[in-house]
C-alpha cells in the first residue's frame, strides 16, 4: 500500500474533521511557542534576509498551521520595527502529503492575509503563501533557499509501516499489537527502530540541502522518556486503540485477521536516538532540546477527556482505518477507545511526552 | 473540459516558440514558471507538461543541462487544488520514467489567490501562461454593481445590442483597469526577456455586441427569461444579473498592453472556435464527417454542460439552487436550436508577450 496515496488527516471543517479535533496539537505548539519564536528571531537578526522563507512541513488543514504563520510575521516585524527597519518579505511554503486536505486552509488564506493587514498603517506585510504537496522523507524544495522549518507533530510518522515486521510469507508478526507494545516480539522494535533511522536520517539529508547555513529548524514531535517502548505515554494509547479494536473484534463486527495485519507507520522516539541521528548526518547542530507534557485540559467539562481524545485520534487515524477496515466501524470504534482511555484515566495517568528540538544549520 | 482542452493546444505553437526564445535569451540555472488559473482537472498538468516538454527538448538541442524547474499553479482560494494535488506523485513518477527529471530537479506548487494583484516575488519569474482565465474580471463592472434599484441592463445578463452606452463603458473600463493590474503585478514579478502566453475569449470585431462575443449570455438570457415568463425566477433577478465577464477586442488588447508599457508584443493572434470545440478543420472530408456526426441537440448539450461548469456557482448565488437544472435544460435546448440555424463560433485570442528591460 502506497502511504502516500492513503494517508491524511481527516479534511473539511465537518464534526470529526481535523480542522475541529485539532486543539491538543494547538496546545502543545502554544506550549513551546516562545521557543519556536525565539528561534526565527535568532536566525533573522543574525542575517537580516530581505526575503525570508519559511516552511511548515506536516501543515495539515486546520486553523494551526496559519495561526503559527501569523505569529512568526508578527514576530519578525516586531523585530524589524524595533531596528527602524522595513520588515522581509516572506515566502512560506506549506507542505504535506498529496492527499492532505489543502482546499481547506486555501480558503482560510483571505481571512488570515485580511487579519495581517488589520490596524498596520504602514501597509500589510508582502507575504506569499504556496502549498508544497510532496513527502518530506526526500526533497522538496530547490538548493539552499529556506531560512526556516517549522514541523509539529509530523516527524513522529513513518515512510511507511516496517518491511521488517513482516516474516517471508507477508505475513505481520506482530499479531497482538499495532504498535510497539509488551506483546511484541523483540525484532518488531527493531524494525520500528530502523525505518525511524533511515527516515529520520533522510529528513535531515534533504533539508540540510535546502536550508542556509545558519538557517534554522523547529521540529516537535512525540518521544518517549528513556530506552523503554512500553510506558504510560503515546505507546499506551496505541495500546488502547488496539484493545478497542479487539473488543469490536469479540463483538463480531471485525474479523480478527484484520486486526492482527494492522499497524501504524509511527514510531515515538527517544532523546538519544533523535541526538544521535542529527550526530551522524552531522550539517545541523542541535542548539536546544526539550522535552514537555501537555496537561489534561479541564477547562472544557461537557466532553470527558476520553472523548476529546478519541475525536483527535479519529481525527488522525482514520484515512488509515478506513482504508484496512472500512468506514463502517468509526463510529462504535472511538465510542470504545474514549470508554477505555476515561477508565484508564481513572486509574493512573496517560502521559504523552513530547519534544522540542532546535537545529541550527552549520 | 474538451473545449478548454482545445483552446490549449490551438495556443500550443505559440506557447512552445515562447519558451524557446526565453531559453535561448536566459541562460538559466532555476527557471520560474507559472500557470494562472490553472483550475482542476486534468486539463491542468497538461499544460505544465507540455511547457516542461519544450523546455527539455530545447536544453537537449543546445546541448545544455535542464535548468532547475520552479512550477506554480495558481487560481482563486475555491479552486479544488486537491485534485491536481493527488495526480502530482504519478506526474513526478512520469518525469523521473521519461525525462529522468528527479524530486530535486522540478518542484511544483499550488498558489491560491488571484492575479489581479500580486501573486511572486520579485523578478522570480520566467515563463508565464494563462489559458481561459482572463475574460473573467475581478468583478461585476461598478457601475453595474452599484445600480441595483434601477438596472441599467434590462434584460440583458452580459453586452447585447440592446444595451445602453454606459453598460459598453462600464464594462470595457472594468476590463482596462484589471488587465492593466494584471500586467503591472507580472512585470514586477518577471525578469527581463521573460516570456507570457495569454489565452482568452475575445473577438474580432470593433462592435462590442457582436455575435461572436456575446451571444452564449444572450441565450442563457433567453432561457432565463422564458423561466421569468413562466413565473419561475423573478425578472428582477435577470434585470440585476450581470456577468464579470469581457471579450475584448485585439485592439482593445493591445492598447492596455502599450499603455502599461512593461511589454512588447511578439504576435497577437484570433482563432475561430467552434463552441463545442471542435475548431474548424481544413480538412473538407473530415468537416463532412463531423457535420454527420454531430447533431445539433447532443452539441447543445455539451456546450450547456461546459458553461454550466463554469457559471454554476455565480448563477446560484444569485439565482438559487433550485432553477440550475431547469436553466441548463432549457439553454441546452435554446443553444442547439442556434447551431441548427448558423454555425457557432468564439473568438479565442492567443497574445504572446516579453518583458521589456
Amino acid at each position: 500500500m502506497d502511504l502516500e496515496k492513503v494517508f491524511h488527516m481527516k479534511g473539511g471543517r465537518g464534526e470529526t474533521s481535523y480542522s475541529e479535533n485539532s486543539s491538543l496539537q494547538k496546545r502543545a505548539a502554544d506550549k513551546v511557542n516562545h521557543i519556536t519564536l525565539e528561534a526565527i528571531k535568532e536566525m533573522f537578526l543574525e542575517s537580516k534576509p530581505m526575503s525570508l522563507c519559511i516552511a511548515d512541513l506536516g501543515c495539515s488543514s486546520g486553523p494551526n498551521s496559519l495561526s503559527n504563520i501569523k505569529e512568526l510575521v508578527n514576530a519578525i516585524e516586531r523585530e524589524s520595527s524595533k531596528l527602524f527597519e522595513r520588515a522581509p518579505e516572506f515566502r512560506v511554503y506549506l507542505n504535506d502529503l498529496p492527499t492532505n486536505d489543502f482546499n481547506t486552509i486555501f480558503q482560510a488564506l483571505p481571512d488570515l492575509y485580511r487579519e495581517l493587514k488589520k490596524g498596520r498603517n504602514h501597509g500589510s506585510p508582502s507575504i506569499y503563501i504556496a502549498g508544497y504537496p510532496g513527502t518530506f522523507y526526500g526533497r522538496l524544495f530547490p538548493d539552499k533557499c529556506l531560512h526556516f522549518i517549522y514541523s509539529s507533530n509530523s516527524l513522529h510518522w513513518l515512510s511507511r509501516v516496517p518491511p521488517g515486521i513482516y516474516n517471508e510469507q507477508g505475513d505481520s508478526t506482530n499479531r497482538k499489537s499495532i504498535y510497539i507494545s509488551e506483546n511484541s516480539p523483540p525484532q518488531v522494535a527493531q524494525a520500528y527502530f530502523e525505518q525511524f533511522k533511515q527516515d529520520f536520517s533522510l529528513f535531515l539529508q534533504s533539508r540540510s540541502d535546502e536550508v542556509v547555513v545558519g538557517g534554522r529548524m523547529v521540529l516537535i514531535l512525540l518521544g518517549r522518556n528513556g530506552p523503554n517502548y512500553v510506558d504510560r505515554g503515546t505507546a499506551f494509547l496505541w495500546e488502547i486503540l488496539y484493545r478497542s479494536l479487539a473488543i469490536l473484534v469479540s463483538k463480531g463486527e471485525v474479523e480478527e485477521e484484520k486486526l492482527d495485519s494492522y499497524e501504524v507507520h509511527f514510531y515515538a522516539p527517544s532523546k538519544e536516538e533523535l541526538e544521535d541521528e542529527i550526530r551522524k548526518e552531522g550539517s545541523f547542530k542541535l542548539d536546544r532540546f526539550e522535552m514537555f507534557e501537555i496537561e489534561k485540559d479541564t477547562g472544557n467539562s461537557s466532553t470527558s477527556y476520553g472523548k476529546a481524545v478519541a475525536m483527535t485520534v479519529r481525527s488522525i487515524q482514520e484515512s488509515m482505518i478506513s482504508h484496512h477496515f472500512g468506514e463502517a466501524i468509526l463510529d462504535n470504534l472511538f465510542e470504545e477507545y474514549g470508554r477505555l482511555v476515561d477508565e484508564e484515566m481513572a486509574k493512573e495517568d496517560i502521559r504523552s511526552i513530547s519534544f522540542v528540538l532546535v537545529l541550527q544549520k552549520s | 473540459m474538451h473545449l478548454q482542452r482545445k483552446i490549449i493546444s490551438v495556443a500550443t505553437s505559440i506557447i512552445e516558440k515562447a519558451v524557446e526564445e526565453c531559453l535561448e535569451k536566459n541562460f538559466l540555472d532555476s527557471m520560474g514558471i507559472a500557470d494562472l488559473g490553472c483550475s482542476s482537472g486534468p486539463n491542468s498538468l497538461m499544460v505544465i507538461s507540455d511547457i516542461i516538454d519544450t523546455v527539455y527538448a530545447t536544453s537537449n538541442r543546445k546541448g545544455i543541462p535542464l535548468p532547475e524547474l520552479r512550477v506554480s499553479l495558481n487560481d482563486l482560494p475555491g479552486n479544488d487544488f486537491n485534485n491536481i494535488f493527488i495526480s502530482l506523485p504519478e506526474f513526478y513518477s512520469q518525469l523521473k520514467m521519461e525525462k529522468n527529471i528527479g524530486p530535486e530537479g522540478c518542484f511544483i506548487s499550488g498558489v491560491p489567490g488571484s492575479f489581479y494583484g500580486r501573486l511572486f516575488p520579485k523578478k522570480s519569474l520566467h515563463f508565464i501562461h494563462s489559458s481561459s482565465s482572463l475574460h473573467w474580471l475581478s468583478q461585476v463592472p461598478r457601475l453595474l454593481d452599484s445600480n441595483i434599484l434601477k438596472p441599467l441592463n434590462k434584460g440583458n445578463i452580459y453586452i447585447s445590442k440592446t444595451s445602453p452606452g454606459s453598460v459598453l463603458d462600464a464594462y470595457l473600463s472594468q476590463f482596462k483597469r484589471d488587465f492593466s493590474v494584471f500586467l503591472k503585478s507580472r512585470s514586477e514579478e518577471m525578469v527581463v526577456d521573460g516570456h507570457m502566453v495569454l489565452s482568452f475569449m475575445g473577438r474580432v470585431s470593433t462592435d462590442p455586441s457582436s455575435e461572436e462575443s456575446c451571444m452564449q449570455w444572450e441565450l442563457l438570457a433567453q432561457a432565463l427569461m422564458s423561466m421569468a415568463l413562466e413565473g419561475l425566477i423573478e425578472e428582477e433577478k435577470i434585470d440585476s444579473f450581470n456577468a464579470p465577464y469581457y471579450a475584448p477586442s485585439a485592439q482593445e488588447v493591445r492598447s492596455v498592453v502599450e499603455e502599461e508599457g512593461s511589454f512588447t508584443i511578439n504576435c497577437l493572434e484570433a482563432f475561430e472556435i467552434e463552441w463545442d470545440g471542435g475548431a474548424p478543420s481544413n480538412n473538407n472530408f473530415q468537416k463532412h464527417i463531423d457535420k454527420i456526426e454531430k447533431d445539433n441537440f447532443s452539441r447543445g448539450q455539451q456546450v450547456a454542460k461546459t458553461i454550466r461548469a463554469v457559471v454554476e456557482s455565480m448563477l446560484e448565488v444569485h439565482f438559487g439552487r433550485k432553477i440550475i437544472d431547469e436553466l441548463f435544460k432549457r439553454y441546452a435546448q435554446v443553444v442547439g436550436d442556434y447551431f441548427s440555424r448558423t454555425s457557432a463560433k468564439n473568438i479565442d485570442l492567443v497574445i504572446s508577450l516579453t518583458k521589456k528591460g
